[in-house]
């Protein structure tokens, strides 16, 4: 069938018989997420109020 | 005719029912009529430092200033094994890098936070002040710059009236000759106005009215020599007070002391001293378990985790330690059932959802793993979550082969978070495929500049150099690289390699 012969065609390594040996760039590994701590969602939480508390009380100041 | 309520019977119930807001104004009238009651006013102290309370043992935020300028450590090199500021030095048999990712201060990353393991110890003064360029990793200058002052000063700012107790007026002297009020006072002091001084003068003088012999009033003294910087003296204090009474809090305090100035050795005997008298104690267990895990000793941290487990079968924190464990050990299966049970449990956030997503994928059990990716992105509270769900959903694509998918997964990753190192170093392995070394070499190397401690970077600067032909940029980086991983093989190949060519020359 000559058809099939030009689609497929062999493949000859030009440079080396084994291709194992040659290194390859790596990919940075998938990341697990670690979970928080209790104590650390509070501290957030709080971080997250009290900055939201100075805006506010900011922008209360702005419109004096 | 209503019958009212006593308010401060409400105030009580409120405070019981922790509506900790309703029990301070309620306090707040019955001060208004009657500004000397006493009950009202160590209540409204306690509803106050109840609403900003940290439980004390966890918290532990370290600045450059303690981490560089450091006068308890004693010798400049530690013996291995000895050390948790030289992670990389004990043979614990855990995952190398190429497997399990680093945390900046070369640490593989953990199952679990909390507040001292947020950001690893940096190990240059270098690496130190280039950390808080980044926004997830901000360090503060010293702790007394840290999150204490920020809450403080919040706390005053939400109130318009100015502070509800003056201390600068306070007479610390006769409230310490009153042990019912002086207790709520300390609390209120310490936890709410993070006035640490004026909570150790009171501490001081009321431990002395107590003859010495007040357990609690010690503990109390080395909480605030700890948060002064003053280790010797505060283990001073948790001895003296381990002697009147035992008690597992003030076990963990100790410790706390010696892990600060470097003595995880002493830390671990501690631990096991108290198990003898509190034997199957969770929170002394999980401390060993912790502190085998900061120094690198995976196999026997894990260990303790399980041990933890048999005791409290919900410890959040050692499921998902040994969960993440078992998926950077090549068993995904296995850290899917820990993550699952943690589902169970009632946790629902993104993180939990992220790790069931890539445990499902590696399990192959594909049909979970897309909707569990999708929840977590639903469930993502800020742009660093969101960023590490992408990256992590570009794995997928990359396992699935779906490269355009993958490169624009971790675009994506780094459009919510610029600083994302391993979304650039992934983004330019998948230029290079695509012929583009320019941009390739270029995103690798933002990614070196960001992450110093990753070797991939490195190791891929490497062998971009190398391949077109720039060789010296490919030793310097290759040397990088065998910084940041001394075991990994390919770069040790390379180096030789490269070395060989030069010998030549």
């Amino acid at each position: 069938m000559p058809e099939v012969k030009t689609i497929f065609k062999e493949v000859l390594p030009k440079q080396q018989l084994s291709m194992e040996d040659v290194s390859t760039m790596v990919l940075c590994k998938p990341k697990l997420l670690p979970l928080k701590s209790v104590t650390l969602e509070k501290l957030e939480k709080m971080q997250i109020e009290a900055q939201e508390a100075v805006r506010q009380q900011e922008l209360a100041m702005k419109e004096q | 005719m209503e019958v009212t309520m006593d308010p401060l019977f409400l105030a009580w119930s409120y405070f019981r029912r922790r509506k900790l807001q309703q029990c301070s104004d309620i306090c707040t009238k019955i001060l208004q009529e009657n500004p000397y009651d006493q009950a009202a006013w160590s209540l409204k102290t306690r509803a106050m430092s109840e609403m900003v309370y940290i439980d004390e043992v966890e918290v532990d935020e370290e600045g450059i200033a303690e981490m560089m300028l450091d006068e308890s450590s004693i010798a400049q090199v530690a013996r291995p094994g000895t050390s948790l500021r030289l992670p990389g030095t004990s043979q614990g048999g855990g995952p190398t890098p190429a497997i399990r990712p680093m945390t900046q201060s070369g640490r593989p990353i953990t199952g679990f936070v909390r507040p001292s393991t947020q950001s690893g110890r940096p190990g240059t003064m270098e690496q130190a002040i280039k950390t808080p360029r980044t926004a997830s990793t901000a360090r503060p200058v010293t702790s007394a710059s840290g999150r204490f002052i920020r809450l403080g000063t919040a706390s005053m700012i939400t109130n318009p009236d100015g502070p509800f107790i003056n201390l600068s007026r306070l007479n610390l002297a006769k409230y310490s000759q009153k042990p019912n009020m002086s207790r709520t006072l300390f609390e209120y002091i310490f936890h709410h106005e993070n006035d640490v001084k004026n909570a150790l003068d009171l501490a001081a003088q009321a431990t002395e009215h107590a003859q010495f012999k007040d357990w609690w009033w010690k503990v109390q003294l080395g909480k605030c020599y700890y948060r002064l910087g003053l280790y010797r003296e505060a283990e001073k204090q948790f001895r003296s007070a381990l002697n009147h009474q035992e008690v597992v809090d003030t076990y963990l305090y100790l410790a706390k002391v010696y892990q600060r100035i470097d003595q995880p050795v002493t830390a671990l005997n501690l631990f096991k001293q108290g198990l003898d008298h509190f034997p199957g104690e969770v929170t002394l267990l999980t401390g060993i378990a912790r502190i085998h895990e900061e120094m690198n000793n995976i196999s026997s941290a894990t260990e303790y985790y399980k041990d933890v487990l048999k005791q409290d079968n919900t410890h959040v924190e050692a499921i998902a330690c040994i969960g993440s464990n078992h998926f950077y050990t090549d068993q995904p299966e296995i850290a899917l059932r820990f993550y699952r049970r943690l589902l169970q449990m009632g946790v629902y956030n993104c993180q939990l959802y992220n790790n069931l997503g890539l445990c499902c994928f590696y399990a192959q059990q594909y049909d979970m793993t897309l909707s569990s990716f999708e929840r977590a992105l639903a469930l993502a509270g800020n742009d660093e979550e969101q960023a590490d769900v992408w990256y992590n959903i570009g794995h997928v694509a990359v396992g699935i082969g779906d490269l355009t998918m993958a490169y624009q997964c971790f675009k994506l990753a780094l459009a919510f978070n610029n600083d994302h190192a391993e979304a650039y170093n992934n983004l330019a392995v998948l230029e290079l495929r695509k012929g583009r070394i320019d941009q390739s070499k270029a995103f690798l190397q933002t990614a070196a500049s960001l992450a110093p401690h990753m070797y991939e970077p490195h190791f891929n600067l490497s062998i971009l150099s190398e391949k077109i032909g720039d060789l010296q940029s490919s030793y310097t980086a290759a040397q990088k690289s065998e910084n940041a991983f001394p075991e990994h093989v390919d770069t040790q190949q390379l180096l030789k390699q490269l070395q060989q060519h030069f010998a030549e020359l």
